[in-house]
This record gives structure tokens, C-alpha cells and sequence, in this order.
């Protein structure tokens, strides 16, 4: 059925409807990565969001059990070129277009989708929204939209749960985290416990954490509540620390240093990243709305580990005093190079010197 | 044309090239020398290029030192020490030329040959290793990467034993093979001994290796590439539809992967990545994986540190720089300091390329032509390589993509048709489903038509059922088609699904006119999207485009004094082979003329594509309705197309378009018989006056020049149609090489037809005349005196000894013909050697 | 003798990168450090140290190397500079000093090059960075910055390799 794209600034795509045949409001991005389409859907940092893929052909594998990054898609829309359809087997369980409409997510294909991208390159994220008719009506329920700023709310965990290890004991607070970072955390066989983030210094320290790891997450980290950075500034002198994505945002924020948001956002896996001390540059999953201003680093709290060569944006700091450290790019991939999991590692490493000299 | 070597105090670099083009060979190495050296040049280096390709354009560059000999030991040899080669840098040759100066290395003796040149791109021992498959495998294995282990076998009893140990299905490959890819898969106990013996006869040490066949898995296969600091990145990816078991070129390609999850996917990442910095790699790196979807099983099954095809497509079909990035590499340059021509992101070399079109590569097989000589050959795909070339197919939906793929490839319309598939019995059908032949997509179809289930067809044929459900898709929008004829909405879908305005009227009766006037009509325009290797992220100053049929179209017109010059398209066995060189040489002189220049063309190893040649290059099929999209599009000037292409010269000039020819014959030239000689009497014909140019005597297999003096007013009264290279021929009972012949009566025993395009290569270099571009200005009404009286003392300057000698094809390991296959008229490439000038 | 590789290029820049980021923590900003190499690889890493300081910081680290070969304590004194070179020598005097080294063992080689350093001047501090922790100490020595902790037997070697010397980075367990 046809179905139509309308940007908050009036352009108009027409495509065809597939998934949920809802309308749908949300903030339209766009994604230049070619792997990993269900990671991303189920990523909860796209809470809010429409995701237009610069891949033109989506879904030809399926929807397979091991690549949910959430239990259930957070994104409001999804917009591709060719949506492929594939049948349900004994590999693959389900297809996208069902999963769609399982999940309630709008999608519409056969869209210009190279068109729409270099449009939003140059305006930046806005809203839209997914219609059945393009009229009047649509228009003015575009621009009465307000879109929520309550992510974080909306996909953080309200309730502590453990995900039992028999290795470091390792503190995950949740922001809107995916399964990555604990698939990654059960690779080291991390006894991990995971904190509402609206937990309390208190309960994170009868837990004896050996690690705490700030979680990824959607939205804009100044809309949570300043409890937060107070959290995160006594916690970083406790134990080992890492910020991941909007972790590291808050880690950044709590540190003194701000924000800028991006003209366009970014989401793709191609930028060189460099790590400042090596001059070694590798490729990660990106997913950023936001980056650290380099000119207001406090120099006395934080400084630079590493850059993306592209936008020149910071991709990682790490703290003068503390052995706290956090990267902008996901280094779990799902989807995404593996060759960022070395952060992760240099956590552990970090975690077992702590470990080591606190006994 | 050919300068003579002088001082200078650059470094200088040896590019060995890649000598002549065979199967798995298409010419990809010349292209991607003679695209680096103006670069090696510009950075301050000598660049040298040894080759004995007479089609090689890298011969024919004015900015290196260029050296005709053959690609052997000695040659290399005595080039190193009379220039004085400081440096030698032979990945671009592709595995020949690896392997060639590995054994150069070898060989080396400080004392006898003096200093060793610094090896450019591989360490020494990986260049070693290249010349044993083995030994590269094995350095992968001692770093934990999954290899299929094999087992060397000298002699009957110890391949019997791996048989008991391991049971078929079983993979034979020679070690230390002498050509390239000979692997042999063993199903049937009844072919094992058979088998052994082949693939020995192919090995120098006469020793197979035996592993287990991994037949039905998926092949993928990454190109990366690594700078001397470690910094790897990945360049691109493509999947093979056909399983594991039918040779990686016979198999249709697409790019990128579609059909494998991203876990697997970067894991084979990992893997290429740790393969790189095991070999030491500092350039790019192709390995190819095979991935079981039921078990997870990965295997490396090959890895290239050289150039290849897939590098070489991988390349185009991004539009990544690979080449430029690949050479700074080589050099030593950091990934962070390689720098590109303006028109690129600054930062682009360090970005991995992303696609946001699909790129479809289908195989070429010459079956056809061969059946047309009366020669039958084996047409089962099995994993010894059978096709001789292959064409590419751009757009944004895979049956987009596959469908221009077809059409690029020339598949006749035919093949389309119901009744085309009809004639097969299902037992015939069934049995070439389990036993693929070159019509593998149509059979597909066909078994599709006749209602067999997706997953029966995967199950029979290991191929992902993603495709069935896209070829599926794609008989629907046919069957759809043909239902409505004229309908408008019915013409968009089928434009939007690749089909050209040529099937479409087949479809609906019409004629192509019709179908063309209906689209302009309704506004059903090609949409032309710049192929880029950011996906849309940045502004690009894009120069390679191809249609689709969307919303908004990338591509305005270039100018008003564009010259369009449609491509030869797909390497093919015989005259074709020399066809990119014609075209390259072309396109060259017209942009040195101000022209500005649009090529079309499809083929990832053809030269026209290069991006510093052309103004523009449109990536796409070559039918009419194609060509004259592009015509719409930009209006250009005039349109040059090789002579073959009667029907689209005829199209476009009943258009009232200018078009220039470049005369060719509509089939492969003819040959002499084995016990006869064929005597070529070459001439130009500028559009007034002929200019005979040499006498060759063509045996079957080799060609040489005479020493005749043709009479000047001997071709007075001649007058081709139209301007262009021409041959009197006629044939001998003589098969010694002569001196001398009589002239022939032109009235009775010789007869007249255009220069095939291999003899113009050939020409060229042996008489050091820049041929091509002589007709080019003759074309445009620039030929000059001072070209005139060149082209009038063609006959009295110095030649080259050289013989074209038909290349070493082992036709019996590929095609196990019925017949001996004429060499000249078939060849899939040929050499220049020296030959003894008998006076 | 079988050698195993324990810590491959990879992981050795790694550590050195931790090691690196633990001496910043410790040193505010680098400044009035010193890094001293005990010969001859610890002298590599601590000039590796003091480049991937730069990068982070832009400030030169001095970098000293110490030979202590005849200066162990189980070894019979003949000379009495201690390997330091006298042009070489920067004023230590008030400076943070930190030693580096590629194994740390016994400690009597740390002990030597800490005789060493004090007899030219009284440093503010000393610590002491190693690339690997091979355990079996036989004087009351603790490093402050390890890249890797390895427990080894007695009879086992530890290798560390530098490009610079060995043409390539690793570090080997052979028995």
C-alpha cells in the first residue's frame, strides 16, 4: 500500500508501506552502515528516532535470535529502498516486515532513499512522520508534535537485575543499554549487576563493585537529572570507570566539559578513529548525536584519548586522577568491527590492577 | 611513443605487469599499472614497466620507462642491472609477477647480479610464499586461522591413503602449480586416479595437495588493506550466489554482502585483517572465506597479497581509490598520509568505502562463439574456471542490478522467453540444476516457473533462498508485464527492475522506438546516481554514475562539446581481448584533442573506466536503449562505437546522431587453417588517401611482420567507407615464415576487412606509431601533415622484431573441447616475443 | 625448547599504553619527570613511554638509560658510575623519577639501578614501571606500573622483544 514520508520541512517522499500500518511520528536519521540492520532496529539508542539505511537492499537475512540488541525495537520508523523478503526457516525464524508489525514500527520502502540522505546531510535531523495520506491534517499533526525527551526513561531498566558471572564483579548503570555490552561483559565472565540510573551512590557501594561501566543510551544527556553527574563524580573515584556512548556524554558532562549537538547526526561504522597516544586509527560502530566540545575540556580533569580523523570529534577521554576512561563509538559492535573491543579488555586489565592492589 | 631510457636521479621502480591475459587474467594488472604510474611519477620516483602484453597500455605511457621483454627470470635480471632498479614493486602484476620475482629472489647472488633492489609492497618472505600456496596457508595456520589443512601427496599410494583417512568428497590442487588456479573437487571414486594425474601434470615438483572438499558452503570474499604501521581497513566485500564447488569466477557476485549476518561478517573481518599483518601486507589483501550458515564452520580458503580481479572489481564497485591508496601503501606511506587527486573526500582513503547501490558480476563463457567454429566443450561449472571474462550490473534493488548484469553480459533477449526453457525435460532440468552449466540464472528461473519450492531449490542447489525469492519477484514483474502491454505503469516497473526498452517490446510486440517514445512520454527517465564510497554522507564531486529509476538524478549535462564513447563491455575470448586497448588509446587522444569525454562501459578491468582518463563514466549496460538514455542525458557532440555494433550505429544515426566508427568486423576474424599462411597487408584510410603501413604473415598461433615494401600506389584505388584501419588478406598453401610474398591480385584472391583490433595493438607497438590516435584526429578532422608523413614513412621506420605469438592457454584444462581450439582466433591472449630476423 | 608467545605486538603496545596512562595519573601532566631506562630494553620503553607522552601531552619527557650489568649486588663492583653516562646525566634533583624496565624478577636488578640513581642525586621520588611481572622476589620490591602480570616457574625464561633490538615485538615464555 502506499504510503508516504513527510519531513517536518515539507518534503514528501512516497514509498510503500511495510511492517506496522500505523502513523508514525519520530526524529528522522539517517545510517551509512551496510551490516547489522537488526542490530541497529533493536538498538534502544534510536528510542524516538526514524532510521532512513543508505544500504539500499534490507532484511535479506532475516531476523535471527542472536542479533537483538534489545528485547524489542525502540526505533519509530524504519525507511529503506528494497525491503527483501525472505521467508521463515529453520535459520531464520522471522522476517522483517513480520517483526515490524509485531513490534507496532512503521516502515516504508521503495523510497529514494540516496535522495532523502543528502537532503537530511545538509538540514540535520528533524521530525516526520509516516502517513497514508499527504494532506493538511498530516502537516499540522507534524508540527503539533512534540517529540519526547524522555528516553532514557522510556528504555533504562526501572529495577536491578543481576546477569551472574563468576569473574570481576562489574556494575553496568543503564542508560538504554543494548545486549552487546553484556554479551561482551559475558565474554570475560563478568559477575554483572545492572543499576537504574537513578540509583544512589550508596547502592552502588554495598554492591563492592569491581568495575562500573556507564551504559549507552538515546536522547540528549542534559535532559537527565543532575543526580546523575553527581553519581558518576563520586563513583569515578571509587573503582575503575568506563563511559560508553551516552556514558561517556555524562562522563564528559560530570567532568566539567559540554556538549555540542551535531549539524548531522552520525551513524555508520567507516570513520577512522584514532587512539591519540598510538597514532593507531581502527574502525567502530558510531551512533552520535552528540560530541564533547574540545575547548571546553578542563584540562586539570579530563583530556583526549581519541579522535575521529573524519570530523575531528573527540571519540574517547579519560580522567587525570582516576583510572576513569570513556569512548564515544560502541566498542561491543553488534553491529560493527570487533577491533573496538580492545577497550574493553583494557577495562578488565585496569579492573584487575584495581582488584590486585586493593587486596 | 617509446622513450628512451635516461639519467635521472629518482629512485627507480620496477612494476613488473602481468604479462598476457588468460583465464582469471583480463588485462586488471595493465589497468592498474598504468593508472600508478603517472602517481609514482608525480611523487618523485622512476617509474620502469616490464611487460610482454601487446595490448598493455602501461607500454605505451609516456611519463615510465617502458621495456618490451618476456616476463622471465633473465629479463628482470638484466633490466635491474642495466637501469640501475633501486626498488621493485610487483603486487600490481598480480600473482605471475609476484611469483616471478620471487624467483628472481632466489636466484639472486649479490656477486653476480650486484645489489638486490628493496621489494616494494611484500616482505621477501611472503613474496616466497606466493610461489608455494601452502607455505602462505600454513603462515596463516601458525597465527590460529582456520585453514582447510591438506596433505602433499608425490605419489599414487600416498593420495590413496588420505582417500581411506578422509573419504570423498576431496579437493586436488596442484603444489607449486604452474599456472594458476587448478583445483580439481572429487565426488565420484570412478574420478580420483584420473584426477591425481591431472592435476600433478600441473604442478613443477609434481605433487598434488589433498583436503577436504568443503563443497555447498558460502564463498565471500574481503578485500583490505594494511599500511606498514598496521592500520588495516576494510575496502569492500562481495558473495558469491553459487556455492562453494563452482570457481569463484564462474559464479554470479554481488556486492555488498547481502545474505550474512553481521556477527560472521566481522569475524571474517578479524580474520582478513590478521591475515594482513601476518603477511606482512602493505597494500591491499584479498581473502576469500567459506562460511557453512548450518554449522558456523569458517574457513580461509585463499588469499591474494597481489592484485586480482575481485581487488580490482571491489575497487570499481565502490569507487574507493584502491589503486592510488594501494601504491602510497607500497611505498611506505601511513593510510593517514596517502593523499588523492582533488576530486576525492580529503579524508576518503581512510574511510571505509560504503555502497548504497548493489553491484551484480556475472561470467562470461564463449561457449556460443565456440559452438558457432563447430568446437563443443564441456559446459559443466564445476570448480575448474570456464568463463573468460565478466560484466558488471549497477543499481539499487539486486534484480535491478542482476537484470543490467544480464544485459551487459548480452545474453540474447531471447533466453527470456518461456519458450526458451521449454525444450528441457525435467529430468534435464533437475540434472542441471544439481549440475550447473553457464545458463545457471535461467535455469533458476525456469525451475522457479515450473513451480518447484524455494526451499527444495536451496536445498538441491545451496543457494541462499534470498535469491529465489528475488528471481521469484522478478517472474512476477514479467509475467506482469507481458499481461498489460502499453500500460504505463507496467513499462515503470519493469524500467525500475532493470529491463531494457528492447525486452520490453519484445514483451509487448512492439518495436524499441515505440517503447522509448512512451517512456519519454510518461516522464520514465533514468534517475543517474553518482557511485560514490560514502553512501551520500559527504558532498561528492562524483564523475561515475549509473541509472536507476527513482526521484532525483545526480547527473547534469557535462558541456556542449562532449564526445560519448561506448565501450567494448565485457573482456571476451579472440579480438575482444584487445578492444579496451582501442578504446583506452581513444578516449585518451580525444581528451588530449579538448574534448570533453564521457565513457560507457561495464567491464571492472577495462582501462576506459579509469577515473583520470574521462570527464564522466556512466556504469552501464551497452544496448541502445542504454546508449541513448546517456545521449539524452548529455547531448554530446558525437558518439564513437566500435564497428561491430551494427545495430546501435544504425539506431543512433537514424536518430540523426554523429557518430564515429571505429571499424571493426561484426565476428571474431577469421584465421588460417594449420597448413596454410594468411598474409595481412595493413593500411589507414584517413577518409581521402590510404597509407599502407606493413605486411604481416599470420600461421596459425603467431603473427610476424615482412619485409616487403608495399607499392605505394599499389592500394590507390581502394576506398573503405569509411576513414579507419583495413586489411587486404589472402592465404597460402606456405607455412614457412617468408621474407618476401608477391602482391596479390586484388581482383580475384585477397579480400578486404577492417584491421581486427589485436593486429592494431600489435602494430602500434612494433611500429612504434600511435595508430589509434592517428585515426581518432583523422576522425575529427585534425590529422596533420606532420601525422601524414609519419603515417607515409610507417614502411621505412625501424621495427621491432617482435612476433605476436598466441598466449599458452591450457584450453584442455578448462574447456575439454572435442577439438583443438584455433589459438589466434580464440585466444584469450597473446605475447610479444623476439623473434630471430633471419637476414 | 618450546617458546610461547604471551604477549603479542599488539598486546605489548597496549600495556605500554596502560602503563603510560597510570604515570600520567600519578604525575599530573608529566611534569618534572624523568623516565630512566634500565639497559638495554627497558631504555626503549621508556623512550616509548615518553613519545606516546607527547602525543597526549606535547611535552618532552627527558629520557636517561642506565646499564647496571656489573653492578648487581650478587656481582662484584669494579666500577663505580653505574653505567650513567655522565654527558647524558640530567639534574635529577627534586624531579619524579620513574624506572623502567622489561622484567621484573628478583628485584636485584632494580635495587642496583635504584644504588644508581640515588648516589647522583636525591630525585623527589622514584617508581618503578615493568612491562612484566614474573613474580619470585627476593627483595622488598614492588613495581608501581605493570603491563602484565605473568606468573612464570623458576625454570622458566621470560623474552621480551623490541623492534628495536629484535626486529620485532613479543614477549616469550620459554622452558
Amino acid at each position: 500500500m502506499t504510503r508516504h514520508l513527510i519531513l517536518e520541512d515539507g518534503t514528501v517522499f512516497a514509498g510503500e508501506g511495510f511492517g506496522s500500518p500505523a502513523t508514525t511520528f519520530g526524529e528522522i536519521i539517517f545510517d551509512t552502515a551496510m551490516v547489522g540492520y537488526q542490530e541497529t532496529i533493536t538498538n534502544p539508542i534510536y528510542d524516538g528516532q526514524m532510521i532512513v539505511f543508505a544500504m539500499p537492499v534490507v532484511g535479506a537475512d532475516g531476523i535471527h535470535a542472536e542479533a537483538y540488541e534489545s528485547i524489542a525495537p525502540k526505533v519509530r520508523g524504519v525507511i529503506v529502498h528494497d525491503l527483501a523478503e525472505v521467508s521463515t526457516n529453520r535459520q531464520r525464524r522471522m522476517n522483517l516486515d513480520r517483526f515490524l508489525k509485531q513490534h507496532n514500527v512503521p516502515g516504508i520502502c521503495q523510497v529514494d532513499t540516496r535522495q532523502l540522505i543528502r537532503h537530511l546531510r545538509e538540514t540535520g535531523p528533524q521530525k516526520a512522520t509516516i502517513v497514508d495520506v499527504v494532506d493538511d491534517h498530516a502537516f499540522d499533526q507534524l508540527n503539533a508534535t512534540v517529540l519526547t525527551n524522555k528516553q532514557v526513561q522510556n528504555t533504562a531498566t526501572p529495577k536491578a537485575y543481576a546477569n551472574p558471572g563468576h569473574g570481576f564483579h562489574i556494575i553496568v548503570i543503564d542508560f538504554g543499554l543494548k545486549h552487546g555490552i553484556l554479551r561482551i561483559l559475558g565474554e570475560y565472565d563478568a559477575n554483572v549487576t545492572v543499576l537504574p540510573y537513578s540509583t544512589t551512590v550508596d547502592e552502588v557501594l554495598t554492591l563492592d563493585p569491581d568495575g562500573i561501566i556507564l551504559s549507552t543510551g538515546p536522547g540528549n544527556p542534559e535532559d537527565l537529572p543532575e543526580s546523575v553527574l553527581t553519581l558518576i563524580r563520586v563513583l569515578q573515584t571509587k573503582a575503575p570507570l568506563l563511559g560508553v556512548g551516552l556514558g561517556h556524554e555524562l562522563f564528559a558532562l560530570a567532568n566539567g566539559a559540554s556538549l555540542q549537538a551535531l549539524p548531522a547526526e552520525y551513524h555508520g561504522m567507516n570513520h577512522p578513529i584514532q587512539e591519540i597516544i598510538s597514532q593507531q586509527i581502527f574502525y567502530a560502530r558510531q551512533g552520535r548525536g552528540y560530541v564533547v566540545d574540545w575547548h571546553s575540556l578542563n584540562a586539570n580533569k579530563l583530556f583526549a584519548t581519541h579522535r575521529d580523523l573524519v570530523d575531528d570529534s573527540i571519540q574517547g577521554l579519560r580522567h587525570r586522577d582516576f583510572p576513569a576512561f570513556s569512548v564515544q563509538f560502541f566498542p561491543d559492535g553488534a553491529p560493527g568491527p570487533l577491533e573496538a573491543s580492545v577497550i574493553i579488555t583494557d577495562f578488565f586489565e585496569t579492573v584487575a590492577d584495581y582488584v590486585q592492589e586493593s587486596n | 611513443m617509446y622513450k628512451n631510457p635516461t639519467k635521472t636521479n629518482a629512485k627507480k621502480i620496477l612494476l613488473i605487469g602481468g604479462g598476457e591475459t588468460d583465464f582469471g587474467l583480463q588485462g586488471e594488472t595493465d589497468v592498474a599499472i598504468y593508472q600508478v604510474i603517472p602517481l609514482l611519477k608525480k611523487m618523485g620516483y622512476q617509474p620502469y614497466v616490464l611487460d610482454d602484453n601487446p595490448y598493455a597500455l602501461s607500454l605505451e605511457s609516456t611519463v615510465a620507462e617502458t621495456v618490451i621483454a618476456p616476463l622471465t627470470v633473465t629479463a628482470v635480471q638484466s633490466l635491474i642491472q642495466k637501469e640501475g632498479i633501486e626498488a621493485v614493486l610487483p603486487v600490481f602484476g598480480g600473482r605471475r609477477a609476484v611469483r616471478l620475482w620471487g624467483q628472481v629472489l632466489s636466484d639472486w647472488q649479490d656477486e653476480r647480479n650486484g645489489f638486490q633492489p628493496e621489494t616494494l609492497g611484500l616482505p621477501v618472505q611472503t613474496v616466497q610464499d606466493v610461489r608455494d600456496g601452502r607455505a602462505l596457508m600454513e603462515r596463516l595456520a601458525l597465527a590460529e586461522l582456520p585453514i582447510l589443512e591438506a596433505e602433499a601427496a608425490s605419489s599414487s599410494a600416498e593420495a590413496n591413503q588420505f582417500l581411506r583417512d578422509y573419504g570423498l568428497p576431496l579437493v586436488i590442487r596442484a603444489h607449486h602449480p604452474k599456472v594458476g588456479n587448478t583445483q580439481r573437487i572429487v565426488d565420484r571414486l570412478d574420478d580420483f586416479d584420473q584426477a591425481i594425474e591431472q592435476v600433478r601434470a600441473q604442478s613443477l615438483t609434481n605433487d598434488v595437495l589433498i583436503s577436504r572438499a568443503i563443497n555447498g558452503m558460502k564463498e565471500v570474499s574481503l578485500l583490505v588493506a594494511r599500511d606498514q604501521r598496521g592500520n588495516t581497513l576494510q575496502i569492500g566485500a562481495s558473495e558469491d550466489m553459487d556455492p562453494i564447488g563452482i570457481h569463484s569466477s564462474d559464479s554470479l557476485s554481488v556486492a555488498p554482502v547481502l545474505t550474512v549476518a553481521d556477527r560472521v561478517l566481522e569475524e571474517m573481518r578479524s580474520q582478513a585483517f590478521l591475515a594482513a599483518e601476518v603477511l606482512g601486507v602493505q597494500g591491499f589483501l584479498h581473502v576469500q572465506f567459506a562460511f557453512d550458515e548450518k554449522t558456523d564452520a569458517l574457513y580461509i580458503i585463499k588469499v591474494a597479497p597481489y592484485l586480482d580481479l575481485v581487488a580490482s572489481r571491489l575497487a570499481l564497485v565502490t569507487g574507493y581509490p584502491a589503486m592510488l591508496v594501494g601504491v602510497q601503501l607500497a611505498l611506505g606511506l601511513p593510510i593517514t598520509a596517502v593523499t588523492l587527486p582533488q576530486s576525492y573526500h580529503q579524508k576518503l582513503a581512510m574511510m571505509e568505502p560504503v555502497m548504497d547501490h548493489i553491484a551484480v558480476k556475472l561470467p562470461i563463457f564463449s561457449f556460443g562463439d565456440l559452438a558457432a567454429a563447430g568446437v563443443t566443450v564441456n559446459r559443466q561449472l564445476g570448480s575448474i574456471q570456464k568463463s573468460v571474462g565478466s560484466a558488471l550490473g549497477f543499481g539499487r534493488t539486486f534484480i535491478e542490478a542482476l537484470e543490467k548484469a544480464i544485459r551487459a553480459a548480452h545474453f540474447n533477449n531471447r533466453s527470456f522467453s518461456p519458450e526458451f526453457m521449454d525444450r528441457l525435460t525435467d529430468d534435464e532440468l533437475i540434472q542441471q540444476l544439481i549440475h550447473p552449466q553457464d545458463n545457471r540464472v535461467l535455469l533458476l528461473i525456469e525451475a522457479l516457473r515450473r513451480g518447484y519450492e524455494v526451499d527444495e531449490l536451496s536445498e538441491l542447489t545451496d543457494i541462499d533462498e534470498f535469491y529465489f525469492y528475488q528471481l521469484q519477484r522478478l517472474i512476477a514483474i514479467q509475467q506482469k508485464i507481458e499481461a498489460a502491454p502499453g500500460n504505463q505503469q507496467m513499462l515503470q516497473i519493469g524500467k525500475e527492475s532493470g529491463l531494457s526498452d528492447g525486452l520490453i517490446a519484445r514483451f509487448w510486440q512492439r518495436d524499441f522506438q515505440t517503447i522509448r517514445a512512451q517512456g519519454q512520454l510518461a516522464d520514465i527517465l533514468p534517475t543517474y546516481k553518482a557511485l560514490e564510497p560514502t553512501a551520500g554522507e559527504f558532498p561528492e564531486h562524483a564523475h561515475q554514475y549509473y541509472a536507476t529509476f527513482e526521484s532525483e538524478n545526480e547527473s547534469s549535462q557535462l558541456g556542449q562539446q562532449s564526445v560519448l564513447i561506448v565501450g567494448a563491455g565485457a573482456f571476451r575470448m579472440g579480438d575482444g581481448a584487445a578492444a579496451g586497448y582501442v578504446l583506452t588509446v581513444a578516449l585518451a587522444e580525444l581528451r588530449r584533442l579538448n574534448y570533453q569525454t564521457i565513457v560507457l562501459n561495464n567491464s571492472a578491468a577495462d582501462a576506459s573506466l579509469l577515473p583520470h582518463l574521462s570527464d564522466k563514466q556512466y556504469l552501464e549496460p551497452l544496448e541502445t536503449s542504454d546508449v541513448m538514455a546517456v545521449v539524452d542525458q548529455e547531448a554530446p557532440q558525437a558518439i564513437l562505437v566500435p564497428g561491430n555494433r551494427r545495430k546501435l550505429i544504425d539506431a543512433l544515426q537514424k536518430l540523426g546522431q554523429t557518430v564515429f566508427v571505429l571499424p571493426k568486423e561484426k565476428h571474431q576474424p577469421d584465421g588460417p587453417d594449420s597448413n596454410q599462411s594468411e598474409f595481412n597487408l595493413s593500411f589507414f584510410y584517413d577518409g581521402q588517401r590510404t597509407y599502407p603501413l606493413a605486411l604481416t604473415q599470420h600461421r596459425q598461433g603467431e603473427l610476424r611482420l615482412l619485409k616487403n615494401t608495399i607499392p605505394a600506389d599499389f592500394l590507390a584505388d581502394l576506398q573503405p567507407q569509411q576513414p579507419g584501419f583495413y586489411q587486404i588478406i589472402w592465404r597460402r598453401p606456405v607455412f614457412a615464415w617468408q621474407k618476401q610474398v608477391p602482391m596479390p591480385d586484388l581482383s580475384t584472391d585477397a579480400w578486404l576487412r577492417p584491421m581486427p583490433y589485436g593486429h592494431l595493438a600489435y602494430l602500434s607497438k612494433v611500429l612504434g606509431l600511435p595508430l589509434v590516435r592517428y585515426l581518432i584526429r583523422a576522425l575529427v578532422g585534425q590529422l596533420s601533415p606532420a601525422d601524414q608523413e609519419q603515417l607515409l614513412a610507417a614502411q621505412t621506420m625501424p621495427q621491432k622484431p617482435l612476433a605476436m605469438v598466441a598466449g599458452r592457454s591450457d584450453f584442455a584444462l578448462h574447456l575439454q573441447p572435442d577439438q583443438v581450439i584455433d589459438a589466434t582466433r580464440f585466444e584469450m591472449g597473446p605475447r610479444l616475443v623476439a623473434f630471430e630476423q633471419e637476414d | 625448547m618450546a617458546e610461547k608467545v604471551v604477549l603479542d605486538q599488539a598486546a605489548m603496545q597496549r600495556a605500554l599504553t596502560r602503563i603510560t596512562y597510570e604515570i600520567l595519573e600519578r604525575n599530573k601532566g608529566g611534569q618534572d619527570l624523568i623516565l630512566v631506562g634500565v639497559k638495554t630494553r627497558g631504555e626503549f620503553l621508556a623512550q616509548r613511554i615518553a613519545n606516546r607522552l607527547e602525543q597526549l601531552e606535547q611535552v618532552q619527557i627527558p629520557v636517561m638509560a642506565i646499564d647496571i650489568t656489573n653492578y648487581r649486588d650478587d656481582r662484584l663492583h669494579e666500577e663505580d658510575n653505574f653505567g650513567l653516562n655522565p654527558d647524558e646525566t640530567v639534574n635529577i634533583i627534586d624531579q619524579k623519577i620513574v624506572l623502567v624496565d622489561d622484567v621484573l624478577y628478583t628485584g636485584r636488578t632494580t635495587r642496583a639501578a635504584l644504588d644508581a640513581l640515588i648516589q647522583i642525586g636525591r630525585p623527589q621520588a622514584i617508581s618503578l614501571a615493568v612491562l612484566v611481572d614474573r613474580g619470585h622476589r627476593e627483595l622488598p620490591i614492588r613495581a608501581d606500573f605493570v603491563g602484565k602480570n605473568i606468573p612464570t616457574a623458576q625454570t622458566e625464561k621470560i623474552r621480551v622483544l623490541v623492534e628495536e633490538v629484535d626486529g620485532r615485538d613479543a614477549v616469550e615464555i620459554t622452558n
